[in-house]
């Protein structure tokens, strides 16, 4: 047996190496000064400082975070119906929609929005459309409200794909037995289907959330050159700026904040359970 | 009621299916169309399909994206399978740790673990491409493969490996014949997760590649500026490869199991389809590695990376130099100065640079160009006299011009008045008559320059009371106008006179005149920049005899007037410049092709690493600004 736990050695060297140096990394960078060298070695806080006390960054950290939030919330009640109707169908076409639903996430993420500029722009079909129903002339592309939609786009599988897991994993005696014992449609959905499907629910926010949060080529190719969101700050840094270490800085501020965030929805999580046992 | 219900469930099924496909089919209808607009279907073609066939770059993405995702999930399958199952055997703690370790690229915004790996790289030099992009891509995906192996080995009895071994197996015996065939499904959807994590990534690989190599997402995204409907060919063509690998995966085991009844099969059920669809990846990567061999070329199998603008070499150019030479070339393209400083300064070797004026100047202060060996070159006398042996470069000791131009306003004759163009100059861009109708150009220099010339002041001022002036009239400007800041989308958008009014390149503006004939092009009488773009040698280049060559190459007539007439920006080659613009030729009465020398409020920038510093602090912030108006 322990010559099995030898077997995880190489990886942990590779992890260590792989995974955690990056980090910390990130981590030295973020409070020396001018760190293209590591000889010139002097902590500092100014990025950090520089970053909290400078309306505008904030303003962005803000901006990105409520497009976020927006965007897992669209994801989550678009997201829970069709996943419960999934869960519904027979079991046939249940993995016929699964793959349907799976296919689009297969194919490359910077191929899928770049289909909609096309859609988008001026003259574009979804223009079309709107001019059919009396909207003229509505600018769509290089819009946040593009941005909104690539994102809806590009992250709803994965809510959908999630909840349905979990729908599915239920145990559907239980709706009977609830209907058994007099609840009514809503009741049950309420009091035995929505607990049960929470975890699906958690990690489809998660999944939505943490790379809604830090996306930089969907607000580039859809709200265009002056639409900045957080991770395009971060990427702009470190590619035209070349101000690695305040770059890193905003990194670690990135990684902390998500972090609080899984850790707070991990709570609920655990709550639930908690109360489920009662 | 339930049935109302059932309908309202089908009809959202149906919305959402018609919303995740209409993109990918109108992608596709579109990849067959014969012109080039993206909204507008003119007729059935297969163009662009023969031009992504012709595009090696194209070529090569395809097979990047799906070697890197072959072989990082194979490599990534196997050490993560390994990693847990010896996980599973070791102490509690270890095993806390290590998940928590495995969750670092789980949990971390994308773009976190990118620069991660970016320093890691740079930090202990190594040289980025194809290998570190492999890395990479194996490091984030075994943390999936664990994590969909691990259940499975938790759920395995502990004392099976015991059982087996006290049966007379042999440890390994036991590893490969029990635990692994329990935990086959886990490893199946492991690896499953790996490829198309693999294939979708964009951010990772972003930070992490070099010398010019590119997976699909890099080329779509460098791309994407441009109306290219070959991306939508390629596209497709993605497409159609992943549809066959998911229905093989999907279809085939339902087909095998109807025609064995389940008995014996169960196991290889997901073997075959992964096999046969793997062999389908596999094959499609020969079709697309065809490699051309030629022989006795003066630099036969030498290879010369070149890091250029986008969009800004003949399209025969490339195929020219190597058909002459029989070197391969690798370009990789940047859209600012800036950039592709930061990557030079980094230590990431290229043979040929081709960077502003100022930028050169800043480059020879820092030591990393080479002088030019004149001994090897036979073009100097090429070139007009109007680029050789400006201020950045005196003597031309380190650089030969590649293009030259200004710096002006592209113009909607129906929707701008000239008038307002002369009283105004650049304060047409904060003239509220335009609002929301007009494009900046995302460079933190010809910004700057636009709004201290519309001050009255010198582009190359060192004052700071001048540059926090022209900071508040850019600033005026995005609070007040709607600008779209872009760089090269200007381009197509201006041609199709989306937009009355733009910052531009005179070589942009020509080729949009050329396209639309409303388009007007206007040099301010406060004076503009004159710029021009060199291509140099730096210090660190592998192949200096080769990139002399293809300098010479490029400089010449042919090479010249291949470049110039295709990308529409003026040559330094004097011939090809008379040629393009004179009586018969593209650029033929269109201002915007022949520079304005002879205003003496136009500069030349100079180099100076404090204002540069501020400058460009201030402009990330004016674009930060723009963003928060909206």
């Amino acid at each position: 047996m322990k010559r099995f736990s030898q077997l995880a050695i190489p990886y942990i060297v590779w992890a260590a190496l792989m995974l955690i140096l990056p980090m910390a990394l990130i981590a030295l960078y973020s409070v020396t000064e001018h760190g293209n060298s590591i000889v010139s070695f002097s902590l500092t806080l100014d990025h950090y400082v520089k970053f909290f006390t400078d309306p505008d960054f904030l303003l962005i950290l803000w901006r990105s975070l409520v497009i976020a939030v927006k965007t897992t919330i669209i994801c989550l009640l678009l997201g829970y119906p069709v996943a419960y109707f999934i869960a519904r169908s027979s079991e046939r076409l249940q993995s016929i929609l699964v793959l349907c639903i799976t296919l689009p996430t297969w194919i490359n993420m910077l191929v899928r929005t770049y289909a909609w500029i096309g859609l988008l722009s001026e003259g574009g079909l979804i223009q079309q459309i709107l001019g059919f129903f009396g909207f003229k002339e509505v600018e769509l592309l290089y819009t946040e409200g593009a941005v909104l939609l690539g994102m809806v786009y590009n992250f709803l599988p994965f809510m959908i794909l999630q909840i349905n897991t979990s729908l599915c994993k239920m145990d559907h005696s239980l709706l009977e037995a609830a209907a058994d014992l007099g609840a009514n449609p809503l009741q049950t959905f309420r009091r035995v289907t929505l607990p049960l499907s929470l975890p699906g629910v958690i990690n489809g926010i998660t999944l939505v959330f943490l790379p809604a949060v830090s996306s930089f080529f969907i607000p580039k190719l859809l709200g265009g050159g002056q639409y900045f969101l957080i991770g395009n700050v971060i990427e702009n840094q470190f590619i035209t700026v070349g101000e690695w270490n305040f770059g890193s800085a905003i990194s670690m501020i990135m990684a902390v904040i998500m972090m609080l965030m899984m850790m707070a929805v991990r709570k609920v999580e655990i709550r639930n359970q908690g109360g489920k046992e009662e | 009621m339930k049935k109302g219900k059932r309908t309202f469930g089908k009809v959202l099924m149906g919305l959402m299916i018609i919303f995740f496909y209409l993109p990918i089919v109108y992608m596709i209808i579109f990849s067959f169309n014969e012109g080039k607009s993206l909204t507008n279907f003119t007729g059935f073609s297969l163009r662009w399909y023969l031009h992504m066939l012709e595009s090696r770059d194209m070529m090569e993405a395809l097979y990047t994206t799906f070697s890197v995702a072959l072989l990082a999930t194979f490599i990534s399958t196997v050490v993560g399978t390994i990693a847990a199952i010896g996980l599973s055997k070791s102490k509690k703690i270890v095993r806390d740790v290590m998940e928590q370790v495995n969750n670092l690229p789980l949990m971390n915004p994308e773009i976190v673990t990118a620069i991660g790996f970016m320093l890691l790289f740079i930090t202990f030099k190594v040289e980025k491409g194809y290998v570190t992009m492999l890395l990479a891509h194996i490091a984030f995906c075994i943390p999936y493969v664990m994590l969909s192996v691990m259940p499975k080995i938790r759920s395995l009895d502990p004392n099976l490996a015991n059982a087996a071994m006290d049966l007379g197996a042999t440890p390994w015996q036991a590893l490969t014949k029990v635990i692994v065939p329990q935990i086959t499904p886990g490893i199946v959807s492991g690896a499953l997760i790996a490829f198309t994590m693999s294939v979708d990534d964009f951010i990772i690989s972003y930070f992490v590649t070099g010398s010019g190599v590119k997976n699909l997402s890099i080329m779509v995204y460098t791309m994407s500026k441009r109306v290219n409907p070959s991306i939508n060919a390629i596209s497709t063509l993605v497409v159609l490869i992943i549809t066959l690998v998911l229905v093989l995966i999907n279809v085939a085991p339902m087909l095998l199991a109807k025609r064995a009844k389940k008995s014996e099969i169960s196991k290889r059920r997901i073997f075959v389809p992964a096999a046969a669809a793997a062999a389908v990846v596999v094959l499609i990567l020969c079709i697309v590695k065809m490699s051309g061999t030629s022989s006795g070329l003066p630099y036969e199998g030498e290879t010369l990376y070149v890091y250029n603008w986008g969009e800004y070499t003949g399209e025969n150019l490339i195929p020219d130099f190597e058909a002459a030479t029989g070197a391969t070339v690798v370009m990789e393209n940047f859209d600012s100065n800036e950039q592709m400083y930061i990557k030079v300064a980094n230590g990431e070797a290229y043979d040929i640079l081709v960077p502003s004026d100022y930028m050169i100047q800043r480059m020879i202060d820092e030591d990393l160009l080479q002088k030019l060996d004149y001994s090897r070159l036979d073009c100097m006398e090429n070139l007009t006299e109007s680029v050789i042996g400006l201020p950045y470069d005196p003597g031309n000791e380190y650089s030969v011009p590649y293009f030259w131009g200004n710096v002006g306003i592209v113009y909607d004759k129906t929707k701008v008045s000239q008038k307002d163009l002369e009283q105004e100059g650049f304060r047409v861009f904060l003239d509220e008559k335009y609002k929301g109708d007009i494009y900046l150009y995302d460079s933190e220099r010809d910004s700057f320059m636009m709004a201290l010339k519309s001050l009255g002041y010198s582009m190359n001022t060192e004052n700071e009371e001048e540059i926090q002036q022209a900071y508040e009239w850019l600033i005026q400007c995005v609070e007040t106008m709607e600008p779209e800041i872009v760089t090269d989308e200007i381009i197509d958008n201006m041609a199709q006179g989306r937009k009355a009014l733009g910052l531009i390149y005179s070589g942009d503006a020509t080729y949009i005149m050329s396209e639309n004939e409303n388009m007007g092009f206007y040099l301010p009488n406060e004076g503009t920049n004159l710029w021009s773009d060199a291509m140099v040698i730096p210090a660190n280049a592998k192949n200096p005899e080769l990139a002399h060559a293809f300098i010479n190459f490029v400089s010449s007539y042919e090479g010249a007037y291949d470049n110039s007439s295709y990308v529409g920006y003026t040559s330094a080659n004097q011939e090809v410049m008379e040629d393009l613009s004179g009586e018969g030729g593209e650029y033929e009465g269109i201002n915007a092709y022949l520079p304005r020398t002879d205003n003496d409020k136009d500069e030349v920038f100079v180099y100076n690493e404090d204002t540069r510093k501020l400058i460009s602090n201030l402009w990330s912030k004016v674009k930060i600004a723009a963003s928060n108006a909206k």
